[in-house]
């Protein structure tokens, strides 16, 4: 069980693996460009829970219904570094 | 105890990364942690035998062995990267370890911090 | 209350990480957690006080600075990275601190969480 940090979008070699090497009680959260990611079903890429920071995702021109995966803020971010000991990043 | 894994992904010539990711786990041995570098992607092209950034007068990756040899840092690097990026010989003082890509979900979770480059 | 240390790689400005880090630390501190940032590589470049933004654009460097001020945030800098990138002592902000790896690693060991922005 651990948190998972993606920052660069779908094309990145680092961000595929983490993505592909995840469990289903890991929790990823979507952060600068690696929102790109919550344009697609996360069921498509990983095996965990994701979500994205919804100021992140919001700037690069997308609505609210336009992501896959539930838009988070900074505080529900701290949840998430709460909840984990063990960190992905 | 803490267990760190240091994670390279990018080439190691043109790109300082994995003399970083080294240079850090190296640093971590004066507290209880116990770190590893894995070399991810581009990154596994460290361990051939052939590979001389100080032949473009960057930093050389040997300055590593002798760390590697005296504190036992483990090295990993993955199958079928190797296979892809052609490393034909690797210099055995990285001492690395091979895993193949069914072993890196339960691999990269036996660790408190999985920390990229 | 948690002590939670932040890494950052990348220099400010051209990447967005600063930014994140600075949003993730204002939000746990709020929470009444325990922030460092530790600035590694480029991201050094991130605490030198000569920094200076056009107007529109935020300054760095002064929003690390208040935050240390109001005794909310600690930021340490691996002094090597600072060597390479030609920062001196005297020109990082007040309440930022120069260290290196052994700091690194006291605080990996010490915090209950660490999170990396990778490069």
């Amino acid at each position: 069980m651990a948190l998972i940090l993606i920052k660069f979008g779908t094309n990145n070699p680092a961000e595929r693996f983490k993505l592909a090497n995840a469990s289903s009680d890991d929790d990823v959260v979507l952060i600068q460009n690696g929102i790109y990611w919550a344009l697609n079903d996360a069921k498509q890429y990983t095996a965990a829970r994701v979500y994205a920071i919804k100021e992140d995702f919001l700037a690069r021109g997308y609505d609210e219904p336009d992501s896959k995966v539930p838009l988070i803020n900074y505080a529900q971010f701290v949840e998430l570094i709460e909840k984990h000991p063990k960190t992905i990043s | 105890m803490k267990k760190l894994l240091f994670v390279a992904y990018q080439s190691p010539v043109g790109s300082i990364w994995v003399n970083e990711a080294f240079r850090t786990a190296f640093g971590m041995y004066g507290e209880d942690l116990e770190p590893a570098v894995l070399l991810l992607d581009e990154a596994c092209v460290a361990l051939s035998k052939k590979t001389k950034p100080e032949s473009l007068g960057l930093l050389p990756l040997s300055i590593c062995h002798r760390y590697i040899k005296n504190y036992g840092t483990p090295v990993f690097a993955v199958k079928e990267d190797l296979e892809q990026f052609k490393v034909k010989e690797l210099d055995e003082n990285f001492s690395a370890k091979v895993l193949t890509k069914q072993d890196l979900k339960d691999f990269i979770h036996q660790f408190d911090y999985v920390i990229f480059m | 209350m948690m002590k939670i240390t932040i890494q950052v790689m990348v220099p400010p400005y051209t990447y967005e990480d600063l930014d994140t880090a600075i949003k993730i630390a204002e939000a746990a501190i709020e929470k009444g957690h325990e922030v460092s940032l530790f600035l590694f590589a480029d991201s050094v470049l991130c605490i030198n006080k000569n920094v200076k933004p056009i107007r529109i654009d935020r300054n760095i460097p002064q929003k690390l600075k208040e935050m240390i001020a109001a005794g909310k945030l600690r930021v340490d800098i691996c002094g090597i990275c600072m060597d390479y990138r030609g920062v001196t002592g005297e020109m990082i902000v007040e309440g930022a601190k120069p260290s290196g790896l052994p700091e690194l690693a006291q605080l990996i060991y010490s915090s209950d969480r660490f999170i990396s922005l990778m490069a």
